[in-house]
């Protein structure tokens, strides 16, 4: 790549940096809909107990569609209060969990490549190689390179 | 904290040239944990086509403060300006798609997928398959060997190899290095940092946290010292080099 391959690049970069469509923290649009969630899940439950009221209050059929309605609003207010919840409060936990799952895959991995190829980690094999080269002993390097692995878990 | 907009640009005096602005800057950045902050306001900027090491003891807030910039931390405070723009609160997937690339301390490559297909899945949309593949392997020969091995199979330093390689296959305008150097012996260490020389000479804007210092300090144009959740000494990587035992052990 050449320098005017890279200001071309920089250029395009500043250009796209530009049109890229951001939204301003400051609304706090996420916390907003989990609050909005929160309260749907609380008011929900609440008019549908109350329409069970209204409804068996009284012997007024009209009366007893309105707290039908009154109640179909309830069980509507609670689902989206509760979508609202798991999209804003869940979308981070779950974020971690994926993070965590990936991580312990990863480590699986390592676990079932060294039980199968019956060899040491990939990281001791080369800090014995590269300590071969610069004429240590490879258990002393071995050792290096399980510290490493320990501070890595750890 | 206001609208979103373009940084002010304070006026150079009359006569002086007029410097680059930085692609990449940090102003006052502070993040935490909770409750528990992290980083106390962190000021930094990379320059176009600048390599810049920082360097720093754990628990520094190297880490967060990549995390900050590359969109996966929420700030407290402070600003980051990308290009001239502040992208506080953009996502992870915007930044990387216009060409912020962060390659991740522990590598973060897909253990059960092949060398191929871990390339694959960084070829987003724009980027041929092939051209991804065929380049990764081009600077790296050895994943091509490897191409239908599980990735998780790799030895550290191939697995290394595979990350930067799946960060450069989206063309990076900005590459951000996170501990490239962790867990590998010296001889690795020293292939992946020339490669990275190699991406400098080319011209790409590369910001590296690492505790390998000789090696970084080779390849960078200007040091940092991050030092409690602050960045306590920017300049020459010389003149970092001398100050990098007092920043560790505290003299």
């Amino acid at each position: 790549m050449s320098d005017n391959d890279n200001t071309e690049r920089v250029e395009r970069f500043k250009a796209e940096v530009a049109a890229m469509h951001l939204r301003d923290p400051a609304t706090g649009l996420d916390r907003l809909l989990v609050r909005l969630g929160v309260a749907g899940l609380v008011a929900g439950p609440c008019f549908s107990i109350a329409a069970w009221f209204i409804a068996h209050g009284t012997r007024n059929p009209l009366q007893q569609r309105d707290a039908i309605v009154v109640g179909l609003i309830g069980v509507t207010l609670a689902v989206v209060g509760g979508a609202l919840f798991v999209k804003g409060a869940m979308a981070g936990f779950l974020r971690f969990w994926m993070a965590r799952l990936c991580y312990e895959q990863g480590a699986q991995a390592d676990r079932l490549a060294a039980a199968l190829t019956g060899r040491t980690s990939p990281e001791a094999a080369e800090a014995a190689a590269a300590a071969a080269s610069d004429g240590r002993a490879p258990a002393e390097a071995e050792t290096a390179a399980g510290d490493k692995d320990a501070s890595r878990t750890g | 904290m206001t609208a979103l907009g373009p940084a002010p640009a304070p006026a150079p005096p009359a006569g002086d040239p007029v410097p680059a602005p930085p692609l990449v800057e940090l102003r006052g950045v502070r993040a935490a944990y909770g409750t528990i902050e992290v980083l106390h306001g962190v000021d930094l900027s990379l320059m176009p086509g600048e390599v810049l090491a920082v360097l720093g003891p754990n628990g520094a807030g190297k880490t967060t403060m990549l995390n900050v910039l590359a969109g996966l931390h929420p700030l407290s405070g402070g600003d980051v300006f990308v290009a001239g723009r502040r992208t506080n609160g953009a996502s992870a997937a915007d930044l990387a798609r216009v060409g912020l690339c962060l390659v991740p301390e522990g590598r973060g490559i897909f253990p059960n997928l092949t060398v191929r297909e871990n390339l694959r899945m960084a070829a987003h949309a724009g980027h041929d398959p092939r051209a991804v593949e065929e380049a990764a392997y081009e600077r790296f020969p050895r994943l091509a060997q490897r191409r239908r091995q599980l990735a998780g199979t790799l030895s550290g330093g191939e697995q290394q190899m595979l990350a930067l390689a799946r960060g450069l296959a989206t063309d990076p305008a900005v590459l951000v290095l996170d501990e490239l150097s962790m867990g590998l012996a010296p001889l690795v260490v020293e292939e992946l940092y020339g490669q990275v020389a190699e991406l400098a000479r080319r011209g790409v804007s590369i910001l590296v946290v690492e505790q390998f210092a000789r090696v970084v300090l080779g390849v960078a144009d200007r040091a940092a010292i991050m030092l409690g959740g602050r960045v306590t000494d920017v300049g020459a990587p010389d003149e970092i080099e001398s100050k990098l035992s007092a920043a560790y052990l505290g003299g």
